[in-house]
């Protein structure tokens, strides 16, 4: 960057950046866009918190001779199914209890059958309920018989559990770092996905309007490229952080929360692999703008960066073993890959330091190629322009 | 002044300018005329540093001229490129900041030359909303924020009504009056008689006219008009004069001596009635097909 700079103070990269952030930040699509968004994720959280909280109310019905089974269910239920509670309604015969049913009035009839219990719904399977009243009456039958047997249940199973044990970790935080390596790859891939095609059609748009002939005129054209990229890494980090505050804000008041500081540490390598990835790839972006000369051309300029995309996409979630570890330090694709393994633990601090290493030395790779690239495909007009006629024409 | 100095650009095989060089000095508005791809907006963006140059060079003031000094340029190009879908005074704003100027005298000037071409009340109006004669007049008010040291401007008059060619016209005017050099192309040669002061003709990528408007005409052996009372046949006889053109009385005639054109008249009043002698200055429209054939 030379030391060109505005008598306004500020150098020409950074007008051409506030302009691109001002035009974002002004534009409704834009801003409905990202509102909407963060309310999908809000309701999202919302609806996790609802259901977390939501309990199931049954009614009971029983005779007097099972009123204190019923009373046993409804006791024990909390303990069983911390969502279930259960109201005992005494009823005074068989008649009683299937009016009730078929009326609704009650969810289940619990009674005495010829040996053990019966619990009668009207046709629903009612399963929630049910596998709380076998469990009860399970269990109080099997202490009932343990103690006409002279034991006790717990004499009685003795030995016979088995525990669930995991050497990293633990099931639930594994489906927890699966969820969210998921949502850090899609995260990516659709604002890398957006804001790339936005930068690329904006770069069209100075080319095709030919205001690029004016703005090369006053101000070097690698700094209109550095403005563009830092305006829409901006925007992209704005958006992305917002996003995951969101996330994180919501998910402590989920069931999930006890999550929450596990993840918080590979969020912020995520942001920071979002960052260099986002730079590098953005630079790609505005080179695929520049070798097209109309809108329509960028399809096929920007296939390469567009099936790149999509390779991040499916590697950020299917890798895994040694084919996850390798990704994870090969640029672009490690942008996701690292933080999905940083997720799921189990790595040396070396590790994500390295990748990011790696990634930002692509990531300048790549803007010296792409400033190269976008410098002498700028000005060429008429048709699509290869990307070796961009890099070896003269400027 | 403006030098350019054997500029020369060549897109693969083809060249596109082959060596030209002319001035522009200051306090002149020079036309710059050629026909399709005879290289004149490859020249000009050559001069404003958004195209390479393979050979030659540009100089400002008499030095080589550096992208500073293209900064402090008022710069039109072919195609028109503002932005369609933002506002004109911001995007006006913007490329004057751009250039260099501080953001609340680039929105001073900008709503003053909006004002005096009829657009102020348009200022919030997206470009494209816009008429093509009032997008022209925008992109006229760009090129000139901040004041510019030199305009080049590609085709600035086309498709501009007579009324906004005047307005145009009168604003260039303020800036030569400055002592700024104006460069200007065009294909309309009676708007380029009309206000040029110098006119340079470029063909196949070479230079094959220039020089103040007055000078071009006077190129060549004189030319004269002849209308006689009876048969002007004679006229064929007479040494050092060469006939263009014979219709009974009338002849078109061109000196190749000097003073040979004195013997005529002397000639032509001993035989009869002369009705009409007179200097036939060529248009530069015949000028410049002669030159450019």
């Amino acid at each position: 960057m030379n030391g060109t700079r505005t008598s306004g103070g500020l150098p020409p990269w950074a007008l051409v950046t506030r302009r691109e952030v001002m035009v974002k930040l002004t534009d409704k699509a834009f801003l409905i866009g990202t509102a909407v968004t963060a309310l999908v994720i809000a309701g999202y959280l919302a609806f996790l918190v609802w259901q977390s909280e939501r309990t199931s109310d049954f009614q009971l019905a029983a005779t007097p001779e099972a009123v204190a089974m019923a009373e046993a269910v409804s006791d024990a239920a909390p303990g069983v199914d911390e969502l279930v509670t259960v109201e005992v309604v005494e009823v005074a015969d068989t008649d009683e209890a299937r009016d009730l049913l078929v009326a609704e009035d009650a969810t289940a009839w619990l009674h005495r059958g010829s040996s053990g219990w019966v619990f009668t719904t009207e046709s629903s399977d009612e399963s929630t309920l049910g596998d709380v009243v076998r469990e009860v009456v399970g269990q109080q039958a099997l202490a009932e018989n343990a103690a006409a047997a002279g034991t006790t249940v717990d004499e009685l199973v003795a030995g016979g559990q088995v525990r669930s044990e995991f050497l990293r970790g633990d099931a639930d935080r594994a489906a927890v770092a699966d969820a969210v390596g998921f949502v850090f790859v899609f995260l990516f891939y659709l604002a890398s996905l957006m804001f790339g095609m936005q930068l690329a059609g904006s770069v069209i748009e100075e080319k095709q309007s030919r205001i690029v002939e004016i703005i090369a005129a006053a101000i070097p054209v690698r700094q209109l490229l550095a403005g563009k990229v830092a305006g829409n890494t901006i925007l992209a980090m704005l958006q992305v952080v917002l996003y995951v505050a969101i996330g994180l804000v919501g998910m402590s008041f989920t069931p999930y929360a006890s999550f929450v500081p596990d993840i918080s540490g590979p969020v912020v390598w995520f942001i920071a692999f979002f960052f260099a990835g986002f730079v590098a790839l953005a630079c790609l972006w505005a080179v695929a703008g520049s070798l097209a000369s109309r809108t329509e051309d960028l399809q096929s300029t920007a296939t390469p960066l567009t099936m790149l995309m999509v390779v991040m996409f499916f590697g950020g979630i299917f890798l895994d073993g040694r084919a996850a570890v390798i990704a994870s330090y090969i640029p672009p694709v490690s942008a996701v890959v690292m933080p999905t393994r940083i997720l799921a633990g189990g790595i040396e601090w070396w590790e994500p330091v390295l990748a990011l290493g790696l990634l930002a030395v692509f990531a300048a790779v790549a803007v010296a190629a792409g400033e190269r690239l976008y410098r002498r495909a700028l000005l060429r007009t008429g048709g699509k322009v290869s990307i070796r006629q961009a890099w070896t024409s003269a400027e | 002044m403006l030098e350019i100095k054997d500029l020369r650009r060549s897109f693969g095989d083809k060249v596109a300018v082959g060596g030209v060089s002319f001035d522009v000095p200051g306090g002149e508005m020079t036309g710059f005329v050629g026909g399709n791809g005879a290289g004149k907006t490859t020249t000009m963006r050559m001069i404003m540093g958004v195209l390479g140059i393979d050979a030659g060079e540009v100089r400002w003031h008499g030095h080589p001229i550096t992208q500073r000094d293209r900064r402090s340029f008022g710069y039109m190009p072919e195609e028109r490129g503002l932005y369609p879908k933002q506002p004109i005074l911001e995007q006006i704003v913007y490329l004057a900041e751009l250039k260099g100027m501080a953001t609340s005298a680039a929105r001073a000037e900008a709503l003053e030359l909006l004002e005096r071409f009829g657009l102020a009340e348009r200022r919030k109006d997206p470009l494209e909303k816009l008429s093509l004669g009032n997008q022209q007049r925008v992109q006229i008010v760009a090129s000139v924020l901040p004041r510019p040291a030199a305009l080049v401007l590609d085709e600035p008059f086309s498709g501009l009504d007579p009324a906004a060619v005047d307005s145009m016209a009168d604003l260039l005017r303020e800036y030569t009056r400055d002592g700024v050099p104006v460069l200007f192309s065009s294909h309309q040669l009676d708007l380029v008689e009309r206000l040029c002061d110098r006119l340079v003709v470029l063909a196949h990528g070479r230079v094959v006219a220039a020089g103040t408007v007055r000078e071009l005409r006077e190129v060549g052996a004189p030319r004269f008009r002849l209308i006689l009372g009876n048969d002007a046949g004679w006229v064929r006889e007479r040494p050092g004069i060469g006939v263009l053109d014979l219709d009974g009385a009338s002849a078109l005639l061109e000196v190749h001596e000097a003073g040979a054109e004195q013997g005529l008249i002397a000639e032509a009043t001993a035989r009869g009635a002369v009705h009409e002698f007179a200097r036939v200055r060529p248009a530069l429209s015949d000028i410049y097909r002669e030159v450019t054939a």
